[in-house]
């Protein structure tokens, strides 16, 4: 028996070379890239795959501001920080109303909000647009907040749904005794214990609305946000690879951030989704 | 409560009626679902039966736009390059679902590999896509490589027999990191002493996995496979419009895809709804087939 438990981990030793190189072509990609925005464009030329010697930030200067990656950085931070508020505090509120209100007519609520799920923005995507068309809310940054907040919303809705219905209703009765109001409630109790649940969809919503681009392409027409920039840097800079590579480099650079504080929630936050189903 | 206590008229408006308070507090979410997602909807459903162009009043004409989609090739074409995505889902399974067991099985490093394999999928599409562009174009990085080991550069995005297949393996790349950790989550619930009976029984690695670790995740991989299919019928979009823009040709152009370029055409809003019932019929399908292995899993 002994002898199988050693076989077997002198086989997993072994299997994990392969598995070191095939980690290596996960990152390697984002190292050329990092590597790149580092060189001199003659430099780049000259030498695509060695090391960048002469180290220069240039590339980052000039992406940021004749690139106009400022402002586009400017627009995504402001639509996705307005997105994310939104996205916490109505489905806050409609986490609680749902789970521990349960008012009349709260299941229907409950199923259109899950029949929503199933509808991607591609399928809408014209009469979406008319829509914001309609409502005056093409080319507005608050106009994207808008359109974030209501696509992402259902998932957020499902999560906190699921999330307050798990807290045991003592916890509300005991309240409502003391003759604490309802909004009371939601302030003092639901708010704070919902803490884990609300920044696990922070984060997420975050990923979501820093990286979409085809909600913004189509919201916003004039102003960019990253993405649009990057996409629309790719076709202006075919030439100048440093350049390109410098203003990847600045757009994920928010998303990496997080992915490194936050990687505890966000592993998490896909594992819950997956093993509730 | 340390605040100061709201006026009882107030309070009787907000604050003790579960019913009027629990429907102020849908309002917000109900109101934004309603009008950016079921109208549409619905407007949607209603306009792919009729010629509306856009200006003059829409003329109902059935399922004349559904008969002109199974003669358009662009839509057909678009419908074959999803068949051929859509059979590439066992790698989509089989790599992640692997490497998960080999984790599990407590591979050296395995930690750093979650870490390193789930990476990119927290990158935007367009910076996966815009990476790419610089190693995959015919005078990109990867050529430069190939050439340098002295095999022919292939132009891997600019040739239809191999722009498609460039375009999945970057979103297998950019993807497979989610799926390998819905993996270990479901392992993880495997008791594992399971798992040790086999190893006392003498049991070789590859039938424990088969007889053993499979059988017991097999509604986690059924549940990955029902949200890989759905990413890949709705989130290839960044990638294919940064990567390839749908060329060339119509080589790398998916249904999402289309429906994108119809709406920026404008002249058709009634045909380009044709194409997105297509799409939705497909989601609902699937969104059903997830619904049953969702029941299915909470009666065990």
């Amino acid at each position: 028996m002994a002898a199988v438990e050693t076989r077997q981990k002198r086989l997993l030793a072994v299997i994990a070379l392969p598995m070191a190189l095939l980690a290596l072509s996960a990152v390697y990609p984002v190292f050329f890239t990092i590597n790149a925005a580092l060189k001199t464009r003659k430099g780049f030329v000259l030498d695509r795959f060695g090391l960048a010697t002469d180290a220069t930030f240039a590339n980052f200067g000039q992406a940021w501001n004749q690139s106009r990656l400022s402002e586009y950085f400017t627009n995504s931070v402001v639509v996705t920080i307005g997105a994310v508020l939104a996205l916490l505090l109505i489905s806050s509120f409609a986490g609680y109303a749902l789970a521990i209100l349960r008012f009349r007519g709260s299941k229907i609520v409950f199923a259109i909000i899950l029949v929503s799920l199933m509808i991607p923005v591609q399928v809408v995507l014209v009469p979406f647009y008319r829509t914001m068309i309609a409502l005056d809310l093409i080319n507005s940054r608050a106009g994207l907040v808008i359109a974030y907040t209501a696509f992402f919303l259902p998932f957020s809705v499902y999560l906190m749904t699921a999330f307050y219905a798990r807290l045991p209703r003592e916890l509300f009765e005991a309240a409502q005794i003391d003759g604490a109001g309802l909004v009371q409630i939601w302030w003092h109790i639901m708010l704070p214990m919902g803490k884990p649940a609300l920044l696990t969809l922070g984060i997420l919503n975050t990923l979501y609305c820093w990286n979409d681009v085809l909600i913004s392409l189509l919201v916003l027409q004039d102003k960019r946000t990253l993405m649009v920039g990057i996409a629309a840097l790719r076709g202006e800079y075919t030439t100048n690879v440093p350049l390109l590579a410098a203003g990847i480099v600045l757009a994920a650079a928010p998303i990496v951030l997080i992915y490194i504080v936050f990687q505890r929630q966000i592993v998490s936050g896909i594992a819950v989704g997956a093993v509730k189903g | 409560m340390t605040e100061r206590q709201p006026s009882a008229a107030r309070r009787r408006f907000l604050g003790d009626n579960p019913e009027r308070l629990g429907w102020l507090f849908v309002v917000p979410a109900l109101a934004l679902v309603i009008i950016f997602r079921i109208v549409p909807l619905i407007w949607g459903f209603g306009t792919s039966f009729t010629d509306y162009n856009g200006m003059v009043a829409p003329r109902f004409i059935g399922l004349a736009n559904y008969a002109s989609l199974t003669h358009d090739p662009v839509f057909m074409d678009s419908i074959v390059n999803m068949l051929i995505l859509l059979a590439t889902l066992p790698i989509w399974i089989g790599l992640p679902l692997v490497l998960a067991i080999l984790i599990h099985q407590g591979v050296p490093g395995g930690k750093l590999f979650r870490a390193v394999y789930f990476f990119p999928a927290v990158l935007s599409s367009v910076i996966v896509g815009a990476i790419f562009n610089m190693l995959l174009r015919y005078d990109g990085s990867f050529n430069a490589m190939l050439k340098g080991i002295g095999l022919s550069p292939v132009d891997w995005l600019g040739n239809s027999s191999t722009a498609l297949f460039s375009l999945i393996a970057v979103q297998l790349w950019a993807t497979f990191g989610m799926s390998l950790l819905i993996f270990l989550a479901g392992l993880s619930t495997v008791p594992s002493d399971m798992l040790e009976a086999a190893k006392l029984d003498g049991a070789k690695l590859m039938a424990t996995w088969w007889y053993i670790v499979i059988p017991s995740i097999r509604p986690i991989i059924e549940f990955a496979a029902v949200v890989t299919t759905i990413g890949m019928l709705t989130s290839m979009f960044g990638l294919i419009y940064v990567l390839t823009a749908g060329g060339p040709g119509t080589s790398t152009t998916l249904p999402e895809f289309l429906i994108w370029l119809e709406q920026g055409r404008m002249n058709r809003p009634g045909y380009a709804s044709a194409i997105s019932m297509v799409l939705f019929a497909m989601m609902a399908g699937l969104a059903f087939i997830q619904i049953r292995i969702m029941s299915r899993n909470a009666s065990l």
